[in-house]
């Protein structure tokens, strides 16, 4: 009994199961309706950034594209079920496929020198893609953007809000479990060894250029899959969505929540996407000031709590231990 | 290709320069199986950029690398890039202890695994049967190896924590990981206190024994050297000075002469 | 030909433009081991109180445009101050994250400062024109042209031939052995900062008045000098500024030849490729690293 308490795989699957219950919570009138989109929106973020979690927390590389390559799959999520009348999951694998290849082609080119490049090759995508969804108008809709609709699962399954809301949880938590069994195997081991030491991984027979390259894909391939979740829940994409700013957001995300941590990811997409349209918009200034905010915070954290705000539960656990155990003597 | 009788490396008339400088010059040894092999010479002779041509770090602008690999065969060196030489049966510690801070002891040690892994990242991330069953044998055999170096009980704690020497233990136990022909141990005795040599000289001597693998020594303490050494080779300048037995070295007045200070108190 | 040569003295105007920022990016880089993502948004945030002071203070363009470098100086004493120096024990690949975060705070400041509305600022010489060879270039565009190389090389000057430039230089190939040796690495570090911001708006200055000035105004100069740091490699002071004018030139003949939508687009995607046979750029060295 013990063993499955401590079981981190069914810890995952618990979480699943009670964030599930925010619809049910919404129609009984506890929530806003509105609560739904906007923590639907807060996973789907969560996903893309859980993949720049792998890239930077553990390969230690700065990806400034995640924005353009999750806007890349909406756009072609989007194409696919509506202009070419795919089936969403025929047009979820390709739209997640395409960006993957992309990306691995871009990191061929910029992986092989220092990590650096990488930040800069991907920045200079993302301005590519941007140019791209503005100016494609068959494919992208131009400025005016593109709309898509809920998915139809299988044929026969029409999803609604709260559905899609289900589905966004669901492949949530299968990330969350397929990242924590590659990150604490050899994968993980690899990514981590290269941080540490170059040279040590590669006396370990750690191919340098491939595991970077892995890491990228991963990273790609997350923020592909949360595109497709996003142009499939909230239905439009627009050019000004996908800019530089997301892609920004997202390192916020990870730096603020903990880097390495699956939780601290989704923490971090908690307190930068949520908290700012959940409780800041109610307070005029701080609704203008959240950018500022997760700047401010972005740069604490890293000089004095590099380990992210996940680790705050622990420190403040072994406060309260270190305070009652000096009580009991 | 020639057929290593008795050898695990042939070094070659090997040579690298550096803008000019020639910090390897037409330098040949020989390690046979179940030796341990020691590569000495003062600072700035050339050691480390010795083994660094070996374990292809650096590309070495000319001379022959043969390696009788753990698959029987002869290889090459020179043909594989760095993170293809594990494979082959040759593996390396590092002076300044490159360890993992954040990751357990026994998952640094795991990594010395890494080429051995057969399942595939998909096995991984869904936890196939394939790949569960291989993390849990290696898991297995790293305990082991941590058993056979007496600190299978830090097994679970962060290597961060841990003291120098037994992080030095926790390297070697990764470089056993990788069940090697040869290990290159880069100064190991750096940083260590007397009793912790000693220890050291057992343990070198235990892995020779035991595991019967051959071990490439490069050290500065002649203590050390002179007490496990089978047989020495000293260099000077990138230069060949002398291939023999401790005793044979110790006695050579090329040595001599390139040691003085060291060599002098050694003797006396 | 005309238009050949139009082509090239506007190439040159943007390609001083993207040299001053390439050479503010390297400055840092070298005396910070920082890549600065935040060179832009800085720059953008000093071009606003040139606009701000010419605008609604009414003073004069020039001396708006003191006020702005003076800011810009101010502003990069600050960030050394209160945010650099105390990076120290942070890993490189943090710090750059460090000028992410500094740019999101300064990119939310700016609205709530100076407003969303995009603004005008004019040039520095309003009006005449030169003709050069049948190719018209105006009076401001000369004086970008040649301001931009005047600073340069004065900077140039400095870093090779003054003791100021011996420290600078000493910090950069290493900081350890400089504070060693008695160099003022902290005051260099400092000096750096507010250089490279006062490059980062004169750059600004240059480019309001080919555009509005808004929040993204130099995006695409950043993005630009970024490139033109990989082109030239990171090794040199002067690797960069040569990238900037490649990039300045060959991205104007590739609009104007090439496409006018994706010349800039397909620049890049050039750029890249050009990595895979020279990955350390035009002037970078590959480092033997020791282990």
């Amino acid at each position: 009994m013990k063993k499955l308490i401590k079981n981190p795989h069914l810890h995952f699957i618990f979480l699943g199961l009670l964030l599930m219950i925010v619809p049910k919570l919404a129609e009984m009138g506890l929530f806003k309706v509105s609560y739904v989109t906007t923590l639907g929106g807060t996973f789907i973020l969560a996903i893309a950034a859980l993949g720049l979690n792998i890239l930077l927390g553990f390969s230690g590389l700065v990806s400034l594209g995640t924005a353009g390559f999750m806007g890349l799959a909406a756009y072609l999520s989007a194409y696919f079920t509506v202009d070419l009348g795919l089936s969403f999951e025929l047009s979820l694998i390709l739209a997640v496929v395409i960006p993957t290849i992309v990306g691995i082609l871009v990191g061929l080119v910029s992986l092989k020198i220092e990590g650096i490049y990488l930040a800069i090759a991907t920045l200079a995508v993302s301005e590519i893609l941007r140019k791209t969804f503005e100016e494609f108008d068959f494919f992208t809709g131009g400025f005016s953007g593109k709309t898509a609709s809920y998915p139809t699962l299988l044929g026969t399954y029409e999803l609604d809000r709260a559905g899609m809301y289900y589905f966004v949880v669901a492949v949530l938590i299968i990330v969350m479990l397929i990242t924590y069994n590659m990150m604490n195997g050899r994968l993980g081991r690899a990514l981590n060894a290269m941080r540490g030491s170059e040279a040590a991984s590669q006396a370990m027979g750690v191919n340098l250029l491939n595991h970077r390259l892995i890491a990228f894909a991963l990273a790609t391939m997350y923020a592909s899959i949360a595109g497709v979740l996003y142009v499939h829940f909230i239905k439009y994409s627009y050019p000004s969505i996908w800019t530089l700013k997301l892609s920004l957001d997202f390192l916020a995300m990870i730096v603020i929540g903990g880097l390495r941590s699956i939780y601290g990811t989704l923490l971090g997409a908690f307190i930068v996407f949520a908290v700012p349209d959940l409780f800041l918009k109610q307070i005029p200034f701080f609704s203008e000031m959240s950018y500022v905010l997760n700047g401010v915070l972005i740069i604490l954290v890293i000089i004095f709590y590099p380990n992210g705000l996940i680790n705050m539960f622990a420190d403040i656990k072994r406060l309260f231990n270190k305070l009652s155990k000096g009580e009991g003597k | 290709m020639e057929n290593l009788n008795g050898l695990v490396l042939k070094v070659d008339a090997l040579s690298i320069a550096f803008g000019g400088l020639k910090a390897v010059d037409n330098l040949s040894f020989d390690i046979k199986e179940n030796e341990v092999f020691g590569l000495i010479g003062p600072n700035g002779a050339g050691k480390t950029t010795a083994f660094n041509c070996i374990t292809q770090f650096y590309k070495p602008n000319s001379g022959t690398l043969l390696f009788k690999g753990r698959d029987e065969q002869v290889h090459d060196l020179q043909k594989k890039k760095v993170h293809e030489i594990i494979k082959l049966g040759l593996v390396r510690t590092f002076q300044n202890v490159e360890l993992i801070r954040e990751l357990s002891v026994i998952d640094n040690v795991l990594i010395g695994a890494h080429v051995d892994f057969i399942s595939t990242i998909i096995d991984q991330a869904f936890r196939l049967p394939r790949a569960r069953r291989e993390e849990k044998a290696l898991r297995k055999e790293a305990l082991r190896i941590l058993g056979v170096l007496g600190i299978e009980d830090r097994a679970l704690l962060p290597a961060g924590g841990q003291p120098y020497g037994v992080l030095k233990k926790v390297e070697f136990a990764r470089a056993l990981m990788s069940n090697p022909r040869l290990i290159i141990l880069d100064e190991p005795a750096a940083g260590l206190n007397d009793s912790e040599t000693i220890e050291l000289a057992k343990l070198i001597r235990k892995l020779r024994d035991e595991l019967g693998c051959s071990i490439l020594l490069v050290e500065h303490d002649m203590r050390l050297v002179m007490d496990v050494c089978d047989r020495i080779c000293a260099i000077s300048f990138g230069k060949f000075l002398a291939v023999g037995t401790p005793k044979e070295i110790k006695e050579n007045r090329d040595v001599q002469i390139a040691y003085l200070g060291i060599e002098v108190e050694a003797n006396a | 030909m005309s238009t050949f040569i139009q082509v090239i003295l506007r190439s040159l105007e943007t390609g001083s433009i993207y040299a001053l920022a390439a050479l503010s990016i390297i400055i840092i880089f070298r005396t910070s081991n920082i890549v600065n993502f935040s060179q832009g948004a800085v720059g953008m945030f000093n071009t606003f109180v040139v606009t701000y002071l010419f605008n609604t203070m009414g003073i004069n363009i020039w001396l708006a445009a003191l006020g702005g470098i003076v800011s810009s100086i101010l502003l990069g004493i600050v960030i050394d101050l209160v945010i650099i120096r105390h990076t120290k024990k942070v890993h490189p690949e943090a710090k750059q994250i460090i000028t992410l975060g500094m740019m999101m705070i300064v990119l939310g400041i700016a609205p709530i400062l100076f407003g969303v509305d995009p603004l005008r600022l004019p040039k520095m010489i309003e009006t005449g024109n030169l003709s050069v060879l049948g190719a018209d270039i105006s009076y401001n565009g000369l004086f970008n042209i040649f301001f931009g190389l005047l600073v340069m090389g004065g900077l140039f000057f400095i870093l090779q031939k003054t003791k100021i430039g011996l420290a600078v230089r000493s910090t950069a190939s290493n900081e350890y052995t400089a504070k060693l040796m008695g160099v003022p690495t902290k005051t260099v570090t400092m000096g750096a900062w507010a250089v490279a911001g006062a490059l980062g708006v004169i750059s600004g200055i240059m480019t309001a008045p080919m555009t509005s000035v808004t929040l993204h105004i130099l995006d695409d100069v950043q993005l630009n000098a970024l490139i033109a740091v990989v082109l030239g490699g990171f090794q040199t002071f002067y690797g960069p500024v040569v990238g900037a004018y490649i990039i300045g030139v060959g991205r104007n003949l590739l609009l104007f030849y090439g496409s006018s939508v994706w010349g800039g687009q397909i620049l890049y995607i050039l750029i890249l490729l050009f990595l895979v046979f020279r990955p350390h750029g035009l002037f970078g060295k590959k480092i033997v690293k020791k282990v």
